[in-house]
């Protein structure tokens, strides 16, 4: 799983660098990366936040949240069980979002109508499953660019502070990003594995005529 | 003992629901359903999709759909939002409508003949199956989701309510009270589903609600959902000090609902897409569908926005090179949502009825006219004529109501997905008033449209263990006939009219029973004997006993009666015996007729058959 996460972080920079490249450097691609960068982007990290969550042990369901872990009719969770339910999730994200196409097919051949279509299938498709699984809220509900306190003894986790930092806390600052958290997490479960191999992210599709 | 909670069970059309309340507090809550969301995975959701879908042996591995309380053989039926989704791209296998199948008076509910017209190898299923897998299913769902919270709920312990359309006849409600026994649920008792909307209402205003309707109102719940649309309506009167309610009128089952819109929508655009020279295929069509819908949901909440773009992904891998993209523009939505179902129309323009030709198939039976305003001028016009037959309904609603020449609800309460949209509830309300000469008619709000029903059902259900709350006064929904033959001389190329006696008037209380005079019948013992089985959904004037001389003018014909006389001691086989109908309405609101001996206690049940022509 480390492994996995180390491997998302390498391409989120990578992604990240080209989106730094000024655009004269990209022609003649410069008009999509500006549309497909940022979907990359925050798609890899979002993989990346997944892979992390993953390698977590898994905190205690929240409150919402109606199911235990269940009691499945399979034998003993084998050691890559980890693996196969970020697998799973990525499966969801592909099948109602088409993430995994997205990512992999050659953007640069494309124009940004035809982008953009295929970022609204996705845009559509993955929100769905965002809002269905995990319950997401701002960190702060202050605006962006107003005046917040963050408070004595805040979380460090939920925090970043950027710019001057010293004194001790209250800190006073511009709300920069407003951050999200997921008040609840509702994710499938798997059922069946098959030993050592993830579950299929897609299947191959045949029709029989 | 009595039960500690209650359990209310929407079962839909489209997608059933449960909710459970507690007797202390009788707050309902909904208890989420686990089901399959895909090979190997599962999950909850609030709604479980009424659909089947029967996989190829081959299909899926071993397991893949075994359930936490079930392992799941390879083959065995899927049921909910996996089978639905997965089934649109395989419809030969998916049985969707299941319970409108319950209600169709050609085809038998226990015959296995579903997915219909379909030509699969593994074993098809009946309606009365799909109904009873759905119930098994949110049993099962119900109980893992207690032992998972730590809470004792068995369900010896429950009220049951299942929920019914209130256009099912009583024959279908008995079907479906069969499933649920037949589905380990037990002896439930059944509520109309606009009833069960407006208890959700209720329990939603709290107190409230008293001041929000008053006497001399009559409540026209409104029930358009995925797939059928539903009225009742109901009278509000005064009895002794208190409110009194009464349901005086039940729709027909119409099936026309959301879905239509949607795939109204989807041929529109999928013409755009066409004009503009791009072609899509079927599963790229399903797609445009789904993207359209939620378009048109999210344009009919906000107002402001005035067009979307629907995109549909290609079925390939290449996301950007297949992806088509359209526009919704606020003018095609109203044209085609709006204008197209719920268009202005005049209190006397009635639906187009389907051609009754004699080679049609029989599937189901599909609404012949999209206007669902034209459906509800035909409810509110045959309201007034059930109403004017009897005395006791006229009493109820006073002679003003009357006065028209259809009966005017003044409140309107939602419920079904499609009223969440603002701009179609405001269409139904000026239709309302446009047709009662400008009197605006209220609406009753609150309500969560698309869990309602379930809701609804467990408050009923509460209502009932304590004794307490409001209950609203509905009995038999139709009145029943027995077709008799009449004796009169043959005469060529002549067919004497079928007399219809009269066995259950509308409104028969539950927990009643008649023993219907005369009719003189006699039965041969040691033979089955039939009957042809007819009802009216506007005749509420008609008293058990009363014979009307014509039966196939006035009355729909829904089943045919069986039964089966055993020989009996001290009678010759052969020899007719003088019997009396017996009707009775079940506390829990099932028809039983049977056929009582004159001269003795003994009396045999009478089943319905389907009708076969």
């Amino acid at each position: 799983m480390r492994k996995l996460s180390i491997l998302l972080a390498v391409v989120l920079l990578v992604l990240a660098a080209v989106a730094l490249v000024p655009d004269a450097n990209l022609e003649p691609y410069a008009e999509t990366a500006h549309t497909a960068l940022p979907w990359a982007i925050v798609g890899v990290a979002f993989l990346l936040l997944l892979a992390l969550l993953a390698e977590r042990p898994k905190a205690a369901p929240p409150a919402p949240s109606p199911a235990e872990p269940v009691e499945l009719p399979v034998a003993a969770p084998p050691t890559n069980q980890c693996d196969a339910e970020v697998v799973n999730f990525l499966a969801l994200l592909q099948e109602k979002g088409r993430f995994v196409d997205f990512l992999m097919d050659d953007i640069a051949r494309y124009s940004d109508a035809q982008v953009g279509a295929a970022g609204r299938v996705l845009h559509e498709g993955c929100r769905a499953v965002l809002l269905e699984h995990f319950g997401i809220r701002p960190m702060r509900e202050e605006g962006e660019g107003s005046q917040v306190v963050v408070a004595p003894g805040y979380a460090a986790d939920d925090y970043r502070l950027v710019g001057r930092i010293s004194g001790e806390p209250p800190f006073t600052g511009t709300l920069i990003h407003h951050g999200w958290r997921a008040e609840w997490v509702k994710l499938p479960r798997l059922v069946r594995t098959r030993g050592d191999q993830p579950p299929a992210i897609a299947p191959a599709e045949v029709e029989l005529g | 003992m009595a039960p500690r909670f209650s359990l209310g069970i929407d079962l839909g059309t489209s997608n059933s629901a449960v909710a459970a309340a507690r007797v202390e507090d009788g707050q309902p809550e909904i208890i989420e359903i686990t089901q399959a969301l895909g090979p190997g995975r599962i999950g909850e959701k609030a709604t479980l999709p009424s659909a089947v879908y029967i996989p190829h042996p081959d299909e899926f591995p071993e397991g893949a759909f075994s359930l936490p309380w079930r392992t799941a053989d390879r083959g065995a039926p899927i049921i909910g939002h996996f089978a639905r989704d997965h089934g649109a791209l395989v419809p030969d296998r998916l049985i969707v409508s299941a319970k409108s199948w319950l209600s169709n008076p050609h085809i038998d509910p226990r015959e296995r003949r579903l997915p219909w017209k379909s030509e699969i190898k593994e074993e098809k299923l009946s309606a009365f199956d799909c109904a009873r897998l759905y119930l098994e299913h949110v049993r099962e769902s119900f109980a893992y989701a207690m032992r998972n919270r730590g809470e004792d709920a068995a369900l010896s312990d429950a009220q049951i309510v299942v929920t019914v359309p209130a256009s099912f006849d009583e024959i279908a409600r008995n079907l479906t009270a069969e499933a649920a026994e037949a589905a380990g649920l037990g002896k439930v008792t059944l509520l109309e589903e606009p009833l069960a909307a407006f208890y959700a209402w209720t329990a939603q205003a709290g107190k409230d609600w008293r001041a929000q309707v008053r006497p001399g109102d009559i409540v026209l719940v409104c029930d358009v959902g995925g797939g059928t649309a539903d009225f009742s309506l109901i009278a509000i009167s005064e009895k002794e000090g208190s409110l009194d309610l009464n349901r005086i009128s039940v729709g027909e089952h119409i099936l026309l609902g959301g879905d239509n819109m949607d795939l109204a929508l989807a041929y529109t655009l999928r013409a755009n897409l066409e004009a503009e020279g791009k072609s899509i295929g079927e599963t790229q069509f399903l797609a445009l569908k789904h993207a359209a819908g939620k378009a048109k949901e999210a344009m009919l909440e906000d107002e402001s926005i005035a067009e979307l773009p629907v995109a549909a992904p290609s079925r390939g891998s290449s996301l950007f090179g297949g992806a088509v993209s359209t526009k919704l523009d606020r003018r095609t939505l109203e044209q085609v949502v709006v204008e197209g179902f719920f268009p202005k129309t005049a209190i006397a323009d009635l639906p187009k009825q389907s051609r009754r030709a004699g080679l049609q198939e029989f599937g189901l039976p599909y609404a012949a006219d999209p206007v669902i305003s034209k459906h509800l001028a035909r409810f509110l016009t045959r309201s007034r004529e059930n109403v004017q037959a009897s005395e006791a309904l006229r009493a109820l609603v006073g002679a003003e109501a009357l006065s028209k020449p259809f009966l005017a609800p003044t409140v309107v309460l939602f419920n079904g997905g499609v009223f969440k949209a603002a701009p179609i509830r405001r269409r139904i309300l000026e239709l309302l008033a446009d047709w009662n000469d400008g009197e605006t008619v209220r609406e009753l709000a609150g309500v969560q449209l698309d869990l309602a029903v379930a809701k609804g059902a467990s408050f009923f259900g509460c209502n009932r263990i304590t004794g307490k709350g409001i209950r609203i006064k509905a009995g038999a929904s139709r009145s029943y006939y027995i077709g008799l033959e009449s004796s009169m001389p043959a005469v060529p190329g002549f067919t004497p009219p079928l007399k219809a006696l009269c066995v259950v008037p509308q409104g028969m209380e539950e927990g009643s029973e008649f023993l219907i005079e005369g009719g003189d019948l006699a039965l041969v013992t040691g033979q089955p004997a039939e009957f042809r089985f007819f009802s009216s959904q506007v005749r509420s004037g008609d008293a058990p006993g009363q014979i009307l001389p014509d039966a196939e003018r006035e009355l729909e014909e829904i089943s045919l009666l069986e039964v089966d006389l055993p020989t009996i001691e001290g009678v010759p086989p052969g020899q007719a015996i003088p019997v009396q109908i017996n009707a009775v309405l079940t506390e829990l609101g099932a028809l039983e007729l049977w056929m009582k001996h004159t001269q003795s206690d003994r009396r045999w049940k009478v089943e319905f058959q389907v009708r076969t022509e």
